[in-house]
């Protein structure tokens, strides 16, 4: 059992797929299943490297943020107002800035400048469009397994296991939260709870494999699509929730397809 | 007041005369980076010790063979990791590891430097690796001076070995697959200033 949780596939794949399928059953009541996203991705941050934050690296920072989101989502719940989206999406750039800054600092002020513009723009941007899709579940889910797996299979593409397997965690933990949503043809409270820390953490992982690792920055293009194609897609909310999310997580994985083929064209195979 | 100013300057002047000579009782060398590396040993997947190092690494060191005193002060470049094998390189230099881009040095520096007879025996010093540092004890295993045949340059060469456990550092992706014990060898030529 103990080598068993040693297992990459385990620790980013099974392990919080169940957790956060336990998770979305047992806070249903509270409306409180998205934060079955970030316990997915806390047990896999548990049990490949811990809770460590000495250091405070920017894989590090990412973890702390993404604790760190589920609670925000909760002391936003009563706000619905036009101004909390704007407002998480540039928090979403801020955090970005927080977590390269070491990165940033030892650039010249022109690749500084240029790179920090640009992985604020791509995490905000994706915690915007995500939150578009927080009233609609199926939606949410489906753009939630491909940007995790496509996110994942990048980053592991890029050369870094680490940021592969926090991006598989949120992959495995949105197909639990779609899974119950097609077995049991209902939809699931998603909401902030589900796509913040989905959201921000994803963004985060891509940019940061990105600035550390071999992950080409025009992938991100193809991750960033993830949202609004699955807020655009026509597909009929009155509609099976099973086929739904059949055709909102084709059109979705498309997406993170062509992500991990600009990846492997760049980096290649992993290393093992 | 005028006689208090003299008297002052007087003895700065005594005290900034007599540093140079201080200072003469210790040499000062800087490092030969074609001739000095840092090897590592780890264990991979319990079925071999696999080995790699750092190409690029700068530094000084003082020693003061009368007094059994001196200083270390070394730069690895973690993006100058070399394993032979390129996709594996790129794997360490990436956050799993060595995290090259948010820590582009690894940094080793001392100023006890503990002689047996004229020789260096062991260094006491702080190896800082992914921002956190942590005493480490090299042990010299040869220590030689001389003259250069080559450059005609007075240098001396050492070698160093040393155990850590890289989890103390924070590197804990992998473990236990990939060995948590790593092997330190270091091979220095520093010339003498």
């Amino acid at each position: 059992m103990h080598e068993l949780l040693h297992h990459p596939a385990v620790q980013g794949g099974l392990v919080p797929f169940f957790v956060a399928l336990l998770v979305a059953e047992l806070l249903q009541r509270l409306r409180l299943s998205g934060l079955a996203v970030a316990a997915g991705f806390a047990v896999t941050v548990y049990l490949v490297v811990g809770f460590s934050f000495e250091s405070l690296t920017a894989a590090r920072k990412i973890v702390l943020l993404g604790l760190a989101a589920p609670v925000a989502t909760v002391v936003l719940m009563p706000f619905n107002a036009a101004w909390v989206r704007p407002l998480l999406a540039a928090a979403g750039g801020g955090a970005a800035i927080w977590v390269a800054q070491r990165i940033l600092q030892q650039q010249g002020p022109t690749n500084m400048f240029l790179w920090s513009a640009g992985i604020a723009l791509y995490c905000g941007w994706m915690v915007y469009w995500m939150d578009m899709l927080s009233a609609h579940p199926a939606r949410a889910a489906s753009a939630g397994v491909a940007l995790g797996l496509g996110t994942g299979a990048a980053a592991l593409l890029g050369a870094s296991a680490l940021l592969g397997l926090y991006g598989m965690s949120l992959g495995a933990a949105a197909g639990a939260f779609l899974l119950i949503q097609m077995l049991t043809n209902s939809r699931l409270p998603a909401g902030r709870p589900f796509t913040l820390p989905l959201s921000l953490i994803a963004a985060l992982t891509g940019m940061l494999a990105v600035l550390t690792a071999e992950l080409p920055w025009y992938a991100l293009i193809a991750l960033g699509a993830i949202p609004p194609v699955a807020h655009a897609l026509p597909v009929s909310e009155k509609s099976a929730v099973w086929l739904q999310s059949v055709l909102l997580s084709a059109a979705t994985l498309a997406c993170a397809a062509a992500a991990v083929f600009l990846t492997w064209r760049v980096a290649g195979a992993p290393p093992l | 007041m005028q006689k208090k100013n003299v008297f002052a300057f007087s003895t700065a002047l005594m005290i900034a005369a007599g540093l140079p000579l201080a200072a003469h009782a210790s040499n000062s060398y800087t490092v030969d980076p074609p001739h000095t590396f840092a090897h590592f040993t780890i264990n991979h997947l319990g079925f071999s010790t696999m080995h790699g190092r750092f190409d690029k690494s700068s530094g000084k060191i003082t020693l003061d063979t009368a007094a059994k005193t001196g200083t270390v002060d070394i730069a690895i470049e973690s993006a100058s990791v070399d394993t032979g094998f390129a996709k594996r390189d790129e794997h360490l230099k990436s956050p799993d590891f060595f995290n090259a881009a948010e820590f582009p040095s690894i940094t080793y520096k001392s100023n006890k430097i503990k002689f047996n007879g004229s020789k260096p025996a062991s260094i006491e010093g702080e190896l800082t690796l992914l921002g956190v540092t942590k005493p480490v004890t090299l042990t010299v295993t040869e220590f030689n001076c001389g003259t250069n045949p080559m450059s005609k340059k007075d240098e001396c060469g050492a070698g160093a070995t040393a155990h850590i456990k890289r989890s103390d550092f924070g590197m804990k992706a992998f473990l236990p697959n990939v060995g948590d014990d790593i092997k330190l060898e270091f091979e220095i030529e520093a010339y003498k200033d």
